[in-house]
């Protein structure tokens, strides 16, 4: 397991422009710093465009920087790792894939112990999700939040020690997406694996995160870095306290009143 | 849903063709119209039966040529939709190179490929194989360019390799697409082998039609005509099925 309390991921003035010497020229993410301890759980949270998809894609190793360094478990990161569980907006699913089969995907893909696939292990983790008894169904037999569960399973099936998830739930109703949140904070709570969750929703942030960093209109930067100080397990509840409505009308504040 | 609704998209047409069959045989009997020129339904079913076995003799190697022509096709259409699917470099290369040559009437080529290979079957199979490889090929290059690119992200942040991807990911997404392309295939390889065979042959379907013609024996030629479409129908129901099932397969 990670060293509680040391830097697992550093992102050192991470930049990323398009179309560099051109008219078109886009600053999508402005010079970025921040680093993730292990086994810490944070959201990174900005309104739509502002580059925290890009921000989380980098860190992937899906989108090539245009200047800074990334260091993941004290390496320097330059493609894909291996180790890094990866959710994105859409479950991407193989539609002529069982629920089963999508979640033992990576092994299949990278050839990972592929001769003995984990198949206990990711029928395990369906039932923990509460997808017992769908195990052998297509995704178009199932909902958007289960499939958005098979996906947690799937990113989740090969004991990633980095878990980078980029607006999983945005796309699901808000009663689905509660759920959802209910799933991952148990999941998470049971493999605490450090995670880096990127989202537009504030009460998300807050309510999953162990720290908040907020990001500013494009181009983004990191303009508040904040703990929340809630005990786990969190139930939905604490969404009704004071303290949380605060904190959340503070990361509202720092979002709204970002000079461009 | 009762038998009868179920049935119905068989039976609707069925039922009209059989009625158009009888309003021809009632009005080639009432005007008492020459056999040559066009002989009744019951003309045809006669010279169907009458000569099964040398209509059967022709059926073969047309067959035999339709359908290797057309898993050749299929070889080559796939191979090379796959492999340009790998070099950026390759396909901008060739793909525009197919598109053009594409809008040709391939039809038109036929005497080229018998003067290439000769009057025998290999001109057959080969004319068979050109005419039924672009809409394989189209067919595939569009399966592979439309695979959901969130798939092939998701493949290259599990650090799969590009085989790997191709494989688990653009070859299986590509497969609805691939049958749109198999159907058309089918049907062009069978006109492309009765080409060939009007053109110079001593065999085939495409012979029988055309010596029947010089011998003005009008009831042989729509028998033959008849098994073709038999042949035709059979075909494409095969890629048909074959299509209900990779759908099916594919969750739909």
């Amino acid at each position: 397991m990670n060293a509680a309390g040391a830097d697992y991921v550093i992102v050192d003035r991470l930049s990323k422009v398009y179309n560099e010497g051109t008219r078109q020229r886009v600053e999508a993410v402005a010079p970025s710093s921040f680093t993730v301890k292990a086994g810490e759980f944070v959201a990174l949270l900005g309104p739509s465009g502002c580059g925290k998809s890009t921000l989380l894609m980098m860190i992937a190793g899906l989108d090539a920087p245009s200047a800074g360094r990334i260091e993941v478990a004290g390496r320097a990161m330059t493609a894909p790792r291996a180790e890094t569980g990866i959710m994105f907006q859409d479950p991407t699913l193989l539609p002529w894939k069982s629920a089963l089969d999508n979640v033992l995907f990576p092994f299949l893909a990278a050839q990972r112990q592929a001769a003995n696939p984990p198949v206990d292990r990711a029928a395990a983790l369906l039932d923990e999700v509460g997808l017992r008894g769908f195990h052998d169904h297509k995704p178009r037999q199932l909902s958007g939040g289960m499939r958005q569960r098979v996906a947690i399973c799937r990113a989740l099936v090969y004991e990633p020690d980095l878990l980078l998830m980029d607006e999983p739930f945005s796309a699901l109703d808000a009663i689905t997406r509660d759920e959802m949140n209910l799933v991952l904070m148990k999941m998470w709570q049971d493999h605490r694996h450090t995670a880096l969750f990127v989202t537009h929703s504030i009460r998300e942030a807050v309510y999953l995160a162990d720290r908040v960093l907020v990001m500013s209109r494009r181009p983004g930067r990191i303009v508040e870095d904040i703990r929340i100080p809630f005990a786990r397990p969190r139930g939905l509840e604490i969404g009704e306290t004071v303290e949380f409505n605060k904190i959340c009308g503070h990361l509202r504040g720092k979002i709204e009143h970002v000079p461009h | 849903m009762t038998t009868v609704a179920r049935l119905r998209p068989l039976l609707l047409p069925t039922a009209f063709a059989i009625g158009l069959l009888l309003l021809w045989q009632g009005l080639v009997v009432a005007f008492n119209y020459p056999k040559v020129i066009l002989p009744a339904p019951s003309d045809i079913a006669a010279a169907l039966t009458g000569n099964f076995a040398v209509i059967w003799q022709q059926t073969v190697p047309t067959m035999r040529d339709t359908l290797a022509g057309f898993a050749l096709a299929t070889v080559f259409g796939i191979g090379l939709a796959s492999l340009l699917s790998f070099s950026r470099l390759l396909r901008d290369a060739i793909y525009p190179l197919v598109v053009v040559i594409q809008l040709v009437p391939k039809i038109a080529w036929t005497p080229l490929f018998i003067v290439w290979a000769g009057i025998g079957w290999p001109s057959r199979l080969a004319i068979a194989t050109f005419i039924g490889f672009f809409p394989i090929f189209i067919a595939m290059m569009a399966g592979v360019d439309s695979t959901d690119r969130s798939l092939v992200r998701l493949c290259r942040g599990l650090t799969a390799t590009p085989w790997r991807t191709f494989w688990l990911v653009r070859l299986p997404a590509s497969m609805p697409y691939l049958f749109a392309g198999l159907k058309i295939a089918i049907t062009l390889a069978v006109i492309g082998v009765i080409v060939a065979e009007f053109i110079s042959s001593s065999e085939g379907l495409g012979f029988l039609i055309l010596k029947s013609a010089a011998l003005l024996q009008t009831d042989l030629i729509l028998a033959a005509i008849t098994m073709l479409c038999v042949i035709g129908l059979a075909c494409y129901g095969a890629v048909h099925a074959g299509e209900v099932a990779v759908r099916r397969w594919h969750g739909e």
